[in-house]
């Protein structure tokens, strides 16, 4: 996958922490979801979060999402402690800063596409039919913008979907498994569509777990059991520039301070094949 | 994607009603469920309601068919001078009677004739008033008309007549003075006799027996005399103690020179029966907006449980508990409100049908019943609603993403 990374060079040199997790736990009962997850994500960096099923991977995106709280640590957006507010000011994050995208859609199956867009305006501030219709416009949708979602494919479900989350122009785009019910076309227009996105500047964080939408990311990290246990960088420069802004490896912790990711450059993307009982084989390997 | 500043909260509010609308046309099975809900509530209750207030309403008619409940008569004096109301008091009295509830009035002059030599108490009457007053009378033949007069049954065996015969009735000197109980033989001169033919046979098992319906002008054509009327009989709307004030009111002004009294029997009977029935119907009516609350409420939690989903999903768009629930309640309403239009529809079609086949009238369509019901239905809605939108507003966004 390097062909594409000569391709990424969006990465800005005035790097920006858009989010950083330290030491975040959520624990259920004797069930650790995630077990002390130390993160930085910095504007305009497309992250991709891969680990089996149980991994943790929902529970940190519903912690990234402001749909959860973690039982221990920190988690700061755009330098505020989401953990020190309340629940109508995390809502209010959600909606001026965060863009969701579902691997189920979840459209509101009584509104039409259109409606659909305009239902995340509606909540955010003013609702504007000429913004939703060119954001469906955006993503090849607007003959089709008045219909219900069960006239729609899945691939065009997605897509409103996609545009739903970024017709507020958020800064942070969270997608949970977002080509996991597409088939390869519609695979490939989702993938176009953040790559459009991250070009303009958005910050994507996508959990998933195909192996070709994660290499599309410029980094890539693994959870297992609810531990952060692997790094991958796409994107050489982007990882330079990260590095030289001040970003932290995600490993840096869980390997000692030692950044674990330039020691894996060769693992295969989605570090599948390559986990050893959950651990990924660098890690294994220390 | 820059933001249209010429974009206002109107915006808002028709994506509000937008949603709304998709909410109760395209989910049509299950809008219709909470409709349907709704319509047998309001049916069951407007028909009730519709009911509750008509039967009290016809039962008094009835009631009042069944003849006076107050009698107004001259006060007497005791020189045995005969007294009268005259037409101008007539107008005064049922003026006052009236003021305060409907009230049917009928007129008796009382004159004794003579019909083959015995005295008979005749009655001069306007027979529309006396029919409307009295229509549980079984009248055989019809009702008195020019140069026809009604007789009692007991004066029909006396004298032995039927309807078609013809008698003959006298006015005498001596019965001019003071009517005198029937039967009596008297003799005098004759101041009128005309012959009357047998219009009808009335049959009370009351005094009504005993006596002779004539048209007033009959009676003053065989009486040569013009007078004022001896008794007036009300039937008034008016029951129990609002009746009683009546009464009273005519009878502090003594400067009229007449007496009301009022017919207690019947006016109790008929208030106690009212009353009885409006409880009734009250308490069932009670009941069935309690069971029409917890239709509807199941109704909407089972609906609202069904779009959880959905309500997670808006919380993760951003939307607020109020936001949500203004949403739910205003869909719940708009459902009332369905509902309650076809309800009420049903309703007064039930109850239209139950007066018709029960009273044999039509019930005539309350409107603010009608409203009423329309609202309340609303309401019951919305409030059946609370508890499961409250619980949903509660929902965790997380759920919409908790699946692996």
């Amino acid at each position: 996958m390097t062909e594409g990374n000569d391709e990424r060079h969006t990465v800005q040199p005035q790097v920006q922490l858009l989010l950083d997790l330290e030491h975040v736990s959520k624990i259920y009962g004797d069930v650790h979801a995630l077990d002390d997850v130390s993160l930085q994500v910095n504007e305009g960096q497309w992250l991709a979060v891969v680990g089996s099923s149980g991994s943790g991977k929902t529970t940190l995106m519903n912690i990234l999402g402001c749909m959860d709280t973690p039982s221990q640590g920190s988690v700061r957006l755009s330098g505020k402690a989401l953990e020190d507010m309340s629940q109508s000011q995390l809502t209010d994050i959600r909606k001026d800063v965060i863009g969701l995208v579902f691997q189920k859609f979840y459209l509101v199956p009584h509104l039409t596409a259109l409606e659909n867009v305009m239902v995340a305006q509606y909540y955010h501030s003013v609702v504007d039919q000429d913004q939703a219709m060119r954001a469906l416009e955006r993503v090849g949708l607007v003959d089709r913008s008045h219909h219900l979602p069960s006239e729609l494919s899945g691939g065009e479900q997605q897509r409103v979907c996609i545009a739903r989350a970024l017709i507020n122009e958020p800064k942070l785009i969270l997608a949970d498994e977002p080509t996991g019910n597409l088939d390869e076309a519609n695979e490939k227009l989702v993938l176009e569509l953040f790559q459009q996105l991250h070009e303009q500047g958005t910050t994507l964080i996508v959990v998933t777990h195909d192996a070709l939408v994660a290499s599309c990311a410029q980094r890539e990290i693994m959870l297992s059991h609810g531990q952060l246990v692997g790094e991958h960088w796409n994107d050489d420069h982007a990882h330079q520039a990260y590095l030289a802004a001040g970003g932290r490896s995600a490993l840096a912790d869980v390997s000692g301070g030692i950044p674990v990711d330039l020691l894996t450059e060769d693992l295969p993307v989605g570090f599948t094949g390559s986990v050893e009982e959950g651990v990924p084989r660098s890690i294994s390997q220390q | 994607m820059k933001k249209n500043t010429k974009v206002t909260t109107s915006g808002n509010t028709r994506m509000f009603f937008r949603m709304v609308y998709g909410a109760l046309f395209r989910r049509r099975s299950r809008a219709l469920m909470a409709v349907l809900a709704s319509a047998v509530g309001a049916a069951t209750l407007f028909c009730l309601a519709a009911v509750c207030i008509a039967v009290p309403a016809q039962m008094n008619q009835e009631m009042r068919a069944y003849g006076a409940n107050l009698v107004v008569a001259p006060i007497e004096r005791g020189d045995h001078a005969r007294r009268d109301i005259d037409n101008a008091m007539v107008e005064h009295t049922t003026e006052m009677v009236t003021a305060k509830s409907s009230a049917r009035h009928a007129c008796y002059r009382y004159e004794n004739v003579r019909i083959n030599n015995a005295s008979y108490l005749m009655a001069g009457i306007d027979p529309s008033q006396v029919h409307a007053l009295n229509q549980h009378w079984n009248v055989t033949g019809h009702w008195p008309s020019p140069g026809k007069i009604l007789v009692g049954r007991d004066l029909a065996d006396n004298l032995g007549v039927s309807i078609g015969s013809t008698v003959e009735a006298r006015f005498l000197r001596e019965d001019s003075q003071e009517p005198k109980v029937a039967g009596q033989w008297q003799k005098d001169q004759i101041i009128g006799a005309a012959n009357y033919q047998i219009a009808g046979i009335v049959d009370t098992g009351g005094a009504e027996d005993k006596i002779v319906y004539a048209t007033l002008a009959d009676m003053e054509h065989v009486t040569h005399l013009k007078r004022g009327t001896d008794v007036i009989e009300y039937s008034s709307s008016a029951v129990g103690p609002e009746l009683a004030a009546i009464a009273d009111s005519i009878n502090e002004m003594t400067s009229m020179g007449v007496r009301a009294q009022t017919v207690t029997k019947i006016s109790s009977a008929d208030t106690r029966i009212i009353t009885m029935l409006q409880t009734l119907f009250w308490m069932i009516s009670l009941v069935v907006l309690v069971l029409t609350l917890v239709g509807v409420g199941a109704t909407i939690t089972s609906m609202v449980s069904q779009r959880r989903s959905e309500i997670g999903l808006r919380k993760a768009l951003g939307a607020s508990a109020a936001s949500l629930a203004s949403e739910f309640f205003v869909e719940s309403g708009a459902y009332g409100l369905l509902g309650g239009l076809v309800g009420t529809g049903l309703g007064y079609a039930f109850a239209y049908w139950l007066c018709s086949s029960v009273f044999g009238r039509a019930l005539i369509f309350n409107w603010w019943l009608g409203i009423s019901s329309v609202l309340l239905s609303a309401i019951i809605a919305v409030i059946g609603s609370i508890h499961p939108v409250v619980r949903a507003s509660r929902i965790d966004p997380a759920v919409v993403l908790r699946e692996e």
